[in-house]
Protein backbone atom coordinates (compact mmCIF):
# COMPACT_ATOMS: atom_id res chain seq x y z
CA UNK A 1 0.00 0.00 0.00
CA UNK A 2 1.18 3.30 -0.68
CA UNK A 3 -0.76 6.62 -1.09
CA UNK A 4 0.19 8.69 -3.63
CA UNK A 5 -1.29 11.80 -6.05
CA UNK A 6 -3.85 10.80 -8.22
CA UNK A 7 -5.31 13.15 -11.32
CA UNK A 8 -8.57 12.93 -12.87
CA UNK A 9 -8.16 15.38 -15.89
CA UNK A 10 -11.41 14.78 -17.31
CA UNK A 11 -12.82 16.52 -14.13
CA UNK A 12 -9.97 19.21 -14.04
CA UNK A 13 -11.26 23.18 -14.42
CA UNK A 14 -7.84 24.35 -14.98
CA UNK A 15 -8.55 26.69 -11.91
CA UNK A 16 -4.65 26.10 -10.71
CA UNK A 17 -5.89 26.13 -7.48
CA UNK A 18 -3.83 23.07 -6.41
CA UNK A 19 -0.71 24.83 -8.89
CA UNK A 20 -0.67 27.38 -6.18
CA UNK A 21 -1.81 26.03 -2.58
CA UNK A 22 1.34 23.41 -3.21
CA UNK A 23 3.49 24.41 -0.16
CA UNK A 24 6.27 22.43 -1.95
CA UNK A 25 5.65 24.63 -5.10
CA UNK A 26 5.24 27.53 -3.02
CA UNK A 27 8.62 26.94 -1.39
CA UNK A 28 10.27 26.30 -4.90
CA UNK A 29 8.89 29.53 -6.86
CA UNK A 30 7.27 32.36 -5.25
CA UNK A 31 5.73 33.07 -8.29
CA UNK A 32 3.68 30.56 -8.53
CA UNK A 33 3.03 31.33 -4.46
CA UNK A 34 1.77 35.14 -5.49
CA UNK A 35 -0.74 32.82 -8.18
CA UNK A 36 1.04 33.35 -11.33
CA UNK A 37 2.38 30.66 -13.32
CA UNK A 38 6.58 29.95 -13.17
CA UNK A 39 7.99 32.05 -16.00
CA UNK A 40 11.18 30.64 -15.74
CA UNK A 41 12.48 26.82 -15.48
CA UNK A 42 11.81 25.56 -12.23
CA UNK A 43 10.27 22.41 -10.62
CA UNK A 44 7.02 21.98 -9.86
CA UNK A 45 5.14 18.92 -8.72
CA UNK A 46 2.20 20.03 -10.68
CA UNK A 47 1.31 22.34 -13.62
CA UNK A 48 -1.95 23.35 -15.85
CA UNK A 49 -0.98 23.01 -19.14
CA UNK A 50 -3.39 23.56 -22.05
CA UNK A 51 -6.06 24.23 -19.62
CA UNK A 52 -5.33 20.93 -17.44
CA UNK A 53 -3.78 19.48 -14.26
CA UNK A 54 -0.57 17.86 -15.24
CA UNK A 55 1.38 15.77 -12.81
CA UNK A 56 5.27 16.92 -12.80
CA UNK A 57 7.96 16.21 -10.47
CA UNK A 58 5.80 14.40 -8.06
CA UNK A 59 8.40 12.48 -6.76
CA UNK A 60 8.39 16.05 -4.52
CA UNK A 61 5.60 15.49 -3.23
CA UNK A 62 5.33 15.17 0.73
CA UNK A 63 2.02 14.25 0.74
CA UNK A 64 0.05 16.78 2.76
CA UNK A 65 -3.09 16.97 0.89
CA UNK A 66 -3.13 21.02 0.49
CA UNK A 67 -3.93 20.48 -3.39
CA UNK A 68 -6.73 18.08 -2.29
CA UNK A 69 -7.99 20.37 -0.16
CA UNK A 70 -7.99 23.46 -2.28
CA UNK A 71 -9.47 21.91 -5.62
CA UNK A 72 -13.00 22.51 -6.37
CA UNK A 73 -13.79 19.36 -8.47
CA UNK A 74 -11.67 16.56 -6.84
CA UNK A 75 -9.71 16.29 -9.82
CA UNK A 76 -6.58 15.89 -7.83
CA UNK A 77 -6.68 13.54 -5.33
CA UNK A 78 -4.36 11.35 -2.65
CA UNK A 79 -5.37 7.65 -3.38
CA UNK A 80 -3.87 4.22 -2.17
CA UNK A 81 -2.75 2.39 -4.77
CA UNK A 82 -1.09 -1.29 -4.69
CA UNK A 83 1.66 -2.42 -4.81
CA UNK A 84 2.96 -4.23 -8.01
CA UNK A 85 3.82 -7.34 -5.76
CA UNK B 1 4.60 -25.34 12.62
CA UNK B 2 4.57 -21.47 12.81
CA UNK B 3 2.18 -19.40 10.74
CA UNK B 4 1.72 -15.99 10.29
CA UNK B 5 -1.72 -14.41 9.08
CA UNK B 6 -2.46 -11.01 8.63
CA UNK B 7 -6.28 -9.61 8.48
CA UNK B 8 -7.73 -6.01 7.44
CA UNK B 9 -10.67 -5.48 9.08
CA UNK B 10 -13.78 -2.53 7.60
CA UNK B 11 -12.70 0.33 10.29
CA UNK B 12 -8.93 -0.18 8.41
CA UNK B 13 -7.70 -2.20 11.94
CA UNK B 14 -5.00 -4.36 10.89
CA UNK B 15 -4.41 -7.52 13.01
CA UNK B 16 -1.37 -9.28 12.71
CA UNK B 17 -1.10 -13.27 14.24
CA UNK B 18 1.96 -16.14 14.60
CA UNK B 19 0.95 -19.56 15.66
CA UNK B 20 3.34 -21.92 16.99
CA UNK B 21 4.66 -22.70 20.73
CA UNK B 22 2.93 -19.17 21.58
CA UNK B 23 0.55 -17.29 19.97
CA UNK B 24 1.68 -13.72 19.49
CA UNK B 25 -1.13 -11.39 18.12
CA UNK B 26 -0.28 -7.71 16.92
CA UNK B 27 -3.07 -5.54 16.42
CA UNK B 28 -3.56 -1.93 14.88
CA UNK B 29 -6.49 0.24 16.18
CA UNK B 30 -6.10 2.56 12.96
CA UNK B 31 -8.60 5.11 14.81
CA UNK B 32 -5.73 5.86 17.76
CA UNK B 33 -2.87 6.18 14.95
CA UNK B 34 -1.76 9.78 14.44
CA UNK B 35 0.82 8.85 11.52
CA UNK B 36 3.81 9.94 13.62
CA UNK B 37 6.35 7.32 12.20
CA UNK B 38 7.42 6.21 15.79
CA UNK B 39 6.52 2.44 14.69
CA UNK B 40 7.88 2.48 11.71
CA UNK B 41 11.34 3.68 13.09
CA UNK B 42 11.60 1.56 15.96
CA UNK B 43 10.87 -1.77 13.54
CA UNK B 44 13.54 -4.02 13.57
CA UNK B 45 13.27 -5.55 10.20
CA UNK B 46 11.23 -2.73 8.26
CA UNK B 47 7.39 -4.45 8.43
CA UNK B 48 5.82 -1.47 8.92
CA UNK B 49 5.40 2.28 6.67
CA UNK B 50 3.72 5.00 8.25
CA UNK B 51 1.90 7.49 5.53
CA UNK B 52 2.26 11.44 6.28
CA UNK B 53 -0.85 12.20 8.32
CA UNK B 54 -1.77 14.37 5.39
CA UNK B 55 -1.82 11.64 2.94
CA UNK B 56 -4.42 9.81 5.43
CA UNK B 57 -6.65 12.81 5.95
CA UNK B 58 -7.73 12.61 2.45
CA UNK B 59 -7.50 9.08 1.49
CA UNK B 60 -9.37 7.50 4.60
CA UNK B 61 -9.78 4.40 2.64
CA UNK B 62 -6.49 3.51 3.81
CA UNK B 63 -4.85 2.17 7.29
CA UNK B 64 -2.68 5.01 8.45
CA UNK B 65 -0.01 2.07 8.73
CA UNK B 66 1.00 -0.84 6.53
CA UNK B 67 2.73 -3.99 8.39
CA UNK B 68 4.14 -6.55 5.58
CA UNK B 69 3.77 -9.90 7.61
CA UNK B 70 5.81 -11.83 5.61
CA UNK B 71 8.63 -9.12 7.19
CA UNK B 72 7.17 -8.76 11.16
CA UNK B 73 8.68 -10.89 13.37
CA UNK B 74 6.10 -9.88 15.67
CA UNK B 75 8.48 -8.42 18.72
CA UNK B 76 6.47 -6.03 20.27
CA UNK B 77 8.30 -3.17 19.85
CA UNK B 78 6.20 -1.22 17.93
CA UNK B 79 3.23 -1.48 20.57
CA UNK B 80 5.77 -0.66 23.00
CA UNK B 81 7.04 2.73 21.71
CA UNK B 82 3.26 4.02 20.52
CA UNK B 83 2.56 7.13 22.64
CA UNK B 84 -0.76 6.76 21.28
CA UNK B 85 -1.95 3.12 21.88
CA UNK B 86 -2.69 2.31 18.47
CA UNK B 87 -0.35 -1.07 18.70
CA UNK B 88 -0.79 -3.72 21.44
CA UNK B 89 0.93 -6.30 21.22
CA UNK B 90 -0.18 -9.94 22.84
CA UNK B 91 1.50 -13.39 24.09
CA UNK B 92 -1.10 -16.40 24.52
CA UNK B 93 -3.51 -13.31 25.22
CA UNK B 94 -2.02 -11.54 27.75
CA UNK B 95 -0.77 -7.71 26.93
CA UNK B 96 3.13 -7.13 27.10
CA UNK B 97 1.75 -3.83 28.91
CA UNK B 98 1.05 -6.30 31.91
CA UNK B 99 3.98 -8.30 31.34
CA UNK B 100 7.30 -6.58 33.14
CA UNK B 101 9.80 -7.51 30.75
CA UNK B 102 8.23 -5.06 28.74
CA UNK B 103 9.13 -1.97 28.90
CA UNK B 104 6.03 0.17 28.98
CA UNK B 105 6.03 4.71 28.33
CA UNK B 106 6.18 6.54 31.62
CA UNK B 107 2.76 8.48 30.63
CA UNK B 108 -0.40 9.45 32.48
CA UNK B 109 -2.09 12.46 33.14
CA UNK B 110 -4.48 13.02 36.66
CA UNK B 111 -6.57 15.36 38.05
CA UNK B 112 -6.98 16.04 41.86
CA UNK B 113 -10.31 16.35 43.19
CA UNK B 114 -9.11 17.52 46.34
CA UNK B 115 -8.12 20.38 44.49
CA UNK B 116 -10.09 20.93 41.30
CA UNK B 117 -12.88 23.41 41.31
CA UNK B 118 -14.57 22.34 38.94
CA UNK B 119 -13.97 25.36 36.56
CA UNK B 120 -13.90 22.76 33.23
CA UNK B 121 -11.34 24.83 31.63
CA UNK B 122 -9.25 21.15 31.09
CA UNK B 123 -12.24 20.44 29.61
CA UNK B 124 -12.67 22.94 27.36
CA UNK B 125 -8.82 22.82 26.19
CA UNK B 126 -8.49 18.89 25.91
CA UNK B 127 -7.66 18.74 22.34
CA UNK B 128 -8.93 15.24 22.27
CA UNK B 129 -12.17 15.74 24.15
CA UNK B 130 -10.75 13.49 26.83
CA UNK B 131 -11.98 15.05 29.58
CA UNK B 132 -15.46 14.85 31.33
CA UNK B 133 -16.34 17.18 34.86
CA UNK B 134 -19.26 16.76 36.11
CA UNK B 135 -20.36 19.54 38.71
CA UNK B 136 -23.27 20.28 41.30
CA UNK B 137 -24.13 23.79 41.54
CA UNK B 138 -25.48 24.98 45.18
CA UNK B 139 -28.91 26.66 45.05
CA UNK B 140 -29.29 30.19 43.63
CA UNK B 141 -31.59 30.96 47.13
CA UNK B 142 -28.63 29.65 49.35
CA UNK B 143 -26.32 32.63 47.94
CA UNK B 144 -28.92 35.17 48.78
CA UNK B 145 -30.67 36.57 51.57
CA UNK B 146 -33.27 38.79 51.60
CA UNK B 147 -37.21 39.60 52.29
CA UNK B 148 -39.52 40.54 49.20
CA UNK B 149 -43.26 41.10 49.70
CA UNK B 150 -45.94 42.87 47.06
CA UNK B 151 -48.62 44.38 48.46
CA UNK B 152 -51.44 43.05 46.32
CA UNK B 153 -53.76 45.95 47.21
CA UNK B 154 -52.02 48.39 46.06
CA UNK B 155 -50.79 46.49 42.94
CA UNK B 156 -51.99 47.73 39.86
CA UNK B 157 -51.17 45.15 37.64
CA UNK B 158 -48.88 46.86 35.18
CA UNK B 159 -46.51 43.95 34.73
CA UNK B 160 -43.26 46.14 34.75
CA UNK B 161 -41.85 44.13 37.63
CA UNK B 162 -42.57 41.05 35.77
CA UNK B 163 -40.85 42.65 32.72
CA UNK B 164 -37.50 43.91 34.07
CA UNK B 165 -37.06 40.82 37.12
CA UNK B 166 -33.73 39.60 35.44
CA UNK B 167 -34.81 36.17 37.68
CA UNK B 168 -37.66 35.45 36.14
CA UNK B 169 -39.57 35.21 39.52
CA UNK B 170 -41.99 37.50 39.81
CA UNK B 171 -45.25 35.61 37.95
CA UNK B 172 -48.38 37.83 37.20
CA UNK B 173 -51.58 35.54 36.07
CA UNK B 174 -52.65 37.54 33.61
CA UNK B 175 -56.38 37.77 32.43
CA UNK B 176 -58.85 39.51 30.18
CA UNK B 177 -61.10 41.62 32.35
CA UNK B 178 -64.75 40.54 32.85
CA UNK B 179 -67.76 42.75 33.71
CA UNK B 180 -68.03 41.01 37.03
CA UNK B 181 -64.02 40.87 37.62
CA UNK B 182 -63.05 44.16 35.84
CA UNK B 183 -59.05 43.91 36.52
CA UNK B 184 -55.89 42.60 34.13
CA UNK B 185 -54.74 40.06 36.35
CA UNK B 186 -56.04 37.84 39.09
CA UNK B 187 -52.92 37.49 40.78
CA UNK B 188 -48.74 38.13 41.14
CA UNK B 189 -46.61 35.74 43.41
CA UNK B 190 -42.85 36.28 43.96
CA UNK B 191 -40.75 32.77 43.73
CA UNK B 192 -38.02 33.23 46.47
CA UNK B 193 -36.27 30.59 45.78
CA UNK B 194 -36.07 32.92 42.14
CA UNK B 195 -35.45 36.00 43.70
CA UNK B 196 -31.92 37.52 44.09
CA UNK B 197 -33.03 40.38 45.74
CA UNK B 198 -31.62 42.76 43.38
CA UNK B 199 -34.49 45.43 44.21
CA UNK B 200 -35.03 46.30 40.24
CA UNK B 201 -38.83 45.53 41.13
CA UNK B 202 -38.68 47.92 43.76
CA UNK B 203 -37.22 50.81 41.93
CA UNK B 204 -39.23 50.35 39.14
CA UNK B 205 -42.93 49.97 40.78
CA UNK B 206 -44.75 53.39 39.81
CA UNK B 207 -47.24 52.64 42.78
CA UNK B 208 -44.74 51.39 45.51
CA UNK B 209 -46.53 47.96 45.86
CA UNK B 210 -42.97 46.28 46.84
CA UNK B 211 -41.37 46.18 49.78
CA UNK B 212 -38.13 44.54 49.40
CA UNK B 213 -34.50 44.52 51.09
CA UNK B 214 -31.01 42.57 50.39
CA UNK B 215 -29.78 41.63 53.90
CA UNK B 216 -26.24 40.51 52.29
CA UNK B 217 -26.24 44.43 51.95
CA UNK B 218 -26.84 45.80 54.56
CA UNK B 219 -25.32 42.88 57.06
CA UNK B 220 -22.99 41.44 55.33
CA UNK B 221 -23.06 37.20 55.05
CA UNK B 222 -23.73 36.38 58.56
CA UNK B 223 -27.00 34.10 57.79
CA UNK B 224 -25.90 32.41 54.63
CA UNK B 225 -23.61 29.18 55.24
CA UNK B 226 -20.60 28.75 53.87
CA UNK B 227 -21.35 24.72 53.17
CA UNK B 228 -24.50 25.75 51.77
CA UNK B 229 -21.79 27.78 48.74
CA UNK B 230 -20.04 24.86 48.00
CA UNK B 231 -19.62 23.61 44.53
CA UNK B 232 -19.12 19.64 44.23
CA UNK B 233 -18.76 17.39 41.45
CA UNK B 234 -15.86 14.71 40.39
CA UNK B 235 -13.48 14.17 36.90
CA UNK B 236 -12.73 11.78 34.42
CA UNK B 237 -10.36 11.34 32.17
CA UNK B 238 -10.57 8.89 29.30
CA UNK B 239 -7.59 6.94 29.30
CA UNK B 240 -7.83 5.90 25.72
CA UNK B 241 -8.64 9.64 24.10
CA UNK B 242 -5.82 11.20 26.26
CA UNK B 243 -2.66 11.91 24.64
CA UNK B 244 -0.82 13.06 27.80
CA UNK B 245 -0.41 16.58 25.94
CA UNK B 246 -0.28 18.43 29.14
CA UNK B 247 -2.93 20.96 28.46
CA UNK B 248 -5.28 20.32 31.16
CA UNK B 249 -2.29 20.82 33.57
CA UNK B 250 -1.38 23.90 31.93
CA UNK B 251 -4.65 25.60 31.80
CA UNK B 252 -5.52 24.38 35.22
CA UNK B 253 -5.77 27.65 37.43
CA UNK B 254 -5.26 25.54 40.20
CA UNK B 255 -3.15 23.08 39.78
CA UNK B 256 -5.33 20.40 40.44
CA UNK B 257 -3.91 18.63 36.81
CA UNK B 258 -1.05 16.68 36.76
CA UNK B 259 0.48 15.20 33.34
CA UNK B 260 3.70 13.28 32.46
CA UNK B 261 5.12 12.83 29.25
CA UNK B 262 6.88 10.18 27.67
CA UNK B 263 9.28 11.66 25.25
CA UNK B 264 11.24 15.08 26.22
CA UNK B 265 12.60 16.94 23.56
CA UNK B 266 12.18 20.29 21.59
CA UNK B 267 9.98 21.72 18.14
CA UNK B 268 11.25 23.97 15.95
CA UNK B 269 10.15 25.51 12.89
CA UNK B 270 12.04 26.91 10.16
CA UNK B 271 9.75 29.87 9.02
CA UNK B 272 11.39 30.71 5.45
CA UNK B 273 10.34 27.02 4.83
CA UNK B 274 6.71 26.62 6.13
CA UNK B 275 4.50 27.94 3.38
CA UNK B 276 1.21 27.77 5.74
CA UNK B 277 -0.67 24.72 4.26
CA UNK B 278 -1.80 24.18 7.87
CA UNK B 279 -1.59 20.46 7.54
CA UNK B 280 0.68 20.29 10.83
CA UNK B 281 -1.82 21.96 12.64
CA UNK B 282 -4.70 19.88 11.06
CA UNK B 283 -3.20 16.75 12.37
CA UNK B 284 -1.24 17.47 15.21
CA UNK B 285 -3.63 15.79 17.88
CA UNK B 286 -2.24 17.89 21.01
CA UNK B 287 -3.56 21.43 19.55
CA UNK B 288 0.49 22.16 19.93
CA UNK B 289 0.64 24.07 17.19
CA UNK B 290 -1.05 27.10 15.40
CA UNK B 291 -1.25 29.97 12.91
CA UNK B 292 -0.87 33.14 15.03
CA UNK B 293 -3.31 35.86 13.59
CA UNK B 294 -2.24 39.37 12.59
CA UNK B 295 -2.57 41.96 15.00
CA UNK B 296 -2.55 45.23 13.23
CA UNK B 297 -3.86 44.61 9.21
CA UNK B 298 -1.11 44.23 7.20
CA UNK B 299 0.67 42.91 10.26
CA UNK B 300 3.28 40.14 9.48
CA UNK B 301 3.25 37.71 12.51
CA UNK B 302 5.02 34.79 12.93
CA UNK B 303 3.86 31.97 10.18
CA UNK B 304 3.35 28.70 12.23
CA UNK B 305 4.17 29.06 16.35
CA UNK B 306 4.97 25.77 18.13
CA UNK B 307 4.22 25.64 21.51
CA UNK B 308 6.29 23.12 23.34
CA UNK B 309 4.18 23.17 26.77
CA UNK B 310 1.60 20.91 24.84
CA UNK B 311 4.09 18.62 22.33
CA UNK B 312 4.48 15.40 23.03
CA UNK B 313 7.33 14.94 20.80
CA UNK B 314 5.64 12.10 18.57
CA UNK B 315 6.79 13.60 15.11
CA UNK B 316 4.00 13.45 13.14
CA UNK B 317 3.87 16.76 12.14
CA UNK B 318 7.28 16.92 11.07
CA UNK B 319 6.41 14.07 9.04
CA UNK B 320 3.50 15.45 7.66
CA UNK B 321 5.05 18.69 6.54
CA UNK B 322 6.16 18.73 2.90
CA UNK B 323 8.50 21.51 3.06
CA UNK B 324 10.52 19.89 5.79
CA UNK B 325 9.66 23.03 8.09
CA UNK B 326 9.44 21.57 11.03
CA UNK B 327 11.96 19.38 13.60
CA UNK B 328 11.22 17.49 16.04
CA UNK B 329 13.64 15.99 18.56
CA UNK B 330 13.77 13.92 21.23
CA UNK B 331 16.14 14.19 23.73
CA UNK B 332 14.91 11.88 26.31
CA UNK B 333 12.37 8.79 26.82
CA UNK B 334 10.57 7.53 30.17
CA UNK B 335 9.72 4.06 30.25
CA UNK B 336 10.05 1.19 32.98
CA UNK B 337 13.13 -0.18 33.01
CA UNK B 338 14.78 -1.94 29.88
CA UNK B 339 16.59 -5.13 30.59
CA UNK B 340 17.34 -6.69 27.33
CA UNK B 341 20.63 -4.86 25.38
CA UNK B 342 18.71 -4.74 21.59
CA UNK B 343 15.77 -3.15 23.21
CA UNK B 344 17.82 -0.56 24.79
CA UNK B 345 19.07 0.38 21.76
CA UNK B 346 16.03 0.08 19.95
CA UNK B 347 14.39 2.84 22.35
CA UNK B 348 17.47 5.14 21.95
CA UNK B 349 17.02 5.03 17.82
CA UNK B 350 14.39 7.08 18.04
CA UNK B 351 15.75 9.73 20.07
CA UNK B 352 16.98 13.02 17.94
CA UNK B 353 15.10 13.92 15.08
CA UNK B 354 13.80 11.88 11.80
CA UNK B 355 15.91 14.19 9.21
Amino acid sequence: MSIELVTYPELCHGCGNCVVTCPVNALRSPEVAGGKGPTDEVDLIMEVEDGSIELKRTELCGKCGACARSCPVSAIRLEKLEDAK
Amino acid sequence: MMETTETIDQDKNISVQRTGEETRKLAFKNVLCTSCGLCEKICPVTAIEVEPAGATLEEQEASKIDIKEDKCVLCGMCACICPYNALEMEIDGKSVKDIEEYPKLLKSAEISEDVCVYCKACETACPRDAIVIARDLPERSKLVTGEIEIDKETCIDCGICEELCPADAITMEHKEPTADSPTVSSDIEVDKDKCVYCLICKKACPVDAITAACRQCSYGEYDLKAEDSEITGSTFIDEDLCVDCGWCEEICPVDAAKVEKAFEGTITVDQEKCQGCETCVMICPCNALSFPKSEESGGKPEKLHAEEKYCIFCGACEKACPNEAITVERTGIKSTPIKSKSWKTAFESVKGTSK
